[in-house]
């Protein structure tokens, strides 16, 4: 019991959060340097992290699975110092000023969900199409280029390109829609991208079929996380004034 | 008029001459408060008529980014600053840094060829506005840093904490919006390259500020110290990955 409050004591305390953070720099800032070096890394993009991470030898990924560890222990360490901080203050009157610290750290959470998502579920293909090429998808759909097109602006230099594609299953058509540069298609969980495009000797396109299952995570993290800021910068202000 | 400005500004001696006189008044803010306003205005019609020109924001290459952060040191500092005592003092050496900023993006050619569709958009806009923002706050946190340690005064730590803070925000909401242009370019909000593993570590690096200032052990010096070598951090991940490494993020 007593080896148990120990470790509950250690999570719930700040030292712990700065040493673990202060691991972590190094871990990244050993990896900042030895990513460029070694060309294993170059196709951590084109696999989910964890399955490139089981792949590769220990000596170059270690610090992967450090950052991990650390992470984890760090991700603990938020979850149960914003438990401890809500219970014990939950009387105060600035309650902005409680809450806010706490959305940061939720944030911060759901960010690292979102990674621990896409670290073992996503996906990522990459290939050449043509005008009239189809694509069978992974989630049972059929994906057919109609037309590629590029534009040039009035100086020649090339200002966007697209591709009409229309969606299938099973034969019957379900969708039809337009990629072009930062603006994707989505259908049932799958991204449709368009990377870049040729017109000779004929018009084919390079396009990309990604699912990032922790997208929406990041995305509610990202709103919480500067949210949870500004709250607490609001708070500090008209605390002063 | 769009046209006279822009034919004005193809003459390469007017922007030079834009860049030397913003210099000057800097300068000369030493004795008079008014001539930083006056050489911050010349920052900041050369920004708006080079964004007439290219018919974007100038925040690509590093003429424009330089040139842009210069600006954003002395946007930030001027309000910052506001409240304390000899003013002059704390704002001189940001102007320094602000003109070492300006005279640096000479060195650059001016990033003038149409971008890539890939960069026209909103997000990535908004997530180079952003990160710039940060950096210039980070600058000046850092400076006020070293003014704190010739000076000292419990004033000053104070306010490199609460720039640092309003930073950080800017900073976490910049990467924020990079990840949605990189999820809508890319298919993806993350990408394992040196540009956005440096990115980490400097936003890993402000965080372990703020909590560490929590610590009594860390008040005072030691936290002044962490803002002060934040800059350098911030430094790397802007010119040293830029410039030296390959990236996505590669001039």
């Amino acid at each position: 019991m007593n080896i148990l409050k120990n470790i509950l004591k250690i999570f719930l305390s700040l030292r712990t959060s700065i040493w673990l953070m202060l691991t972590l720099l190094i871990l990244l800032f050993y990896g900042a340097f030895v990513m460029p070096l070694k060309e294993e890394f170059l196709n951590l993009h084109s696999e989910p992290l964890f399955q490139w991470l089981l792949e590769n030898p220990l000596s170059i990924t270690w610090w992967i699975w450090g950052a991990v560890l650390v992470v984890s222990l760090l991700a603990a360490n938020t979850l149960l110092c914003s438990i401890e901080s809500l219970i014990k203050r939950r009387s105060t009157r600035q309650l902005l000023l409680l809450i806010a610290p706490q959305i940061i750290h939720a944030g911060f959470l759901f960010l690292l969900l979102a990674h621990l998502l896409s670290s073992h579920w996503s996906f990522k293909g990459t290939t050449f199409v043509f005008q009239g090429t189809i694509l069978q998808l992974p989630n049972g759909l059929d994906v057919i280029f109609d037309e590629i097109h590029i534009d040039l602006d009035r100086w020649g230099f090339v200002s966007g390109w697209s591709a009409n594609i229309r969606y299938f299953r099973e034969g019957r058509y379900v969708t039809g829609d337009v990629i072009q540069p930062n603006d994707p298609s989505f259908q049932d969980g799958l991204g449709m991208y368009i990377k870049t495009v040729q017109m000779m000797p004929f018009p084919a396109a390079l396009v990309e079929v990604s699912r990032e299952p922790g997208a929406v995570w990041a995305l509610v993290g990202g709103v919480c996380f500067p949210g949870g800021i500004i709250i607490l910068l609001i708070m500090k202000i008209i605390r002063e004034t | 008029m769009q046209d006279s400005l822009i034919s004005l500004l193809n003459n390469t001696h007017v922007p030079l001459a834009m860049i030397i006189l913003s210099v000057v008044f800097y300068l000369l803010g030493y004795f008079r408060v008014f001539f930083i306003f006056a050489g911050f205005l010349l920052q900041a019609l050369y920004l708006f008529s080079r964004g007439i020109q290219l018919g974007r924001l100038p925040i690509v290459g590093p003429h424009d980014t330089l040139f842009f952060l210069s600006a954003s040191i002395v946007l930030f500092a001027i309000p910052s600053t506001g409240k304390l005592k000899n003013r002059r003092q704390f704002l001189y050496p940001l102007l320094m840094l602000s003109i070492v900023f300006m005279l640096l993006s000479l060195v650059y050619k001016p990033h003038d060829v149409p971008l890539t569709p890939l960069l026209k958009t909103f997000w990535f806009e908004a997530h180079i506005v952003l990160s710039f923002f940060s950096y210039a706050l980070f600058s000046i946190a850092a400076i006020l840093g070293g003014v704190f340690f010739i000076r000292k005064g419990e004033q000053i730590e104070i306010l490199q904490y609460k720039i640092i803070l309003t930073g950080y925000c800017l900073f976490s909401a910049g990467m924020i919006f990079g990840g949605i242009w990189a999820y809508l370019a890319w298919g993806t909000y993350w990408l394992w390259t040196p540009k956005e593993l440096w990115t980490v570590i400097l936003w890993l690096f402000y965080s372990l500020y703020l909590h560490a200032r929590l610590r009594k052990w860390w008040a005072g010096k030691p936290s002044v110290t962490l803002g002060i070598a934040g800059f350098f951090i911030m430094m790397f991940t802007y010119l040293g990955v830029s410039l030296l490494m390959e990236s996505s993020h590669a001039f």
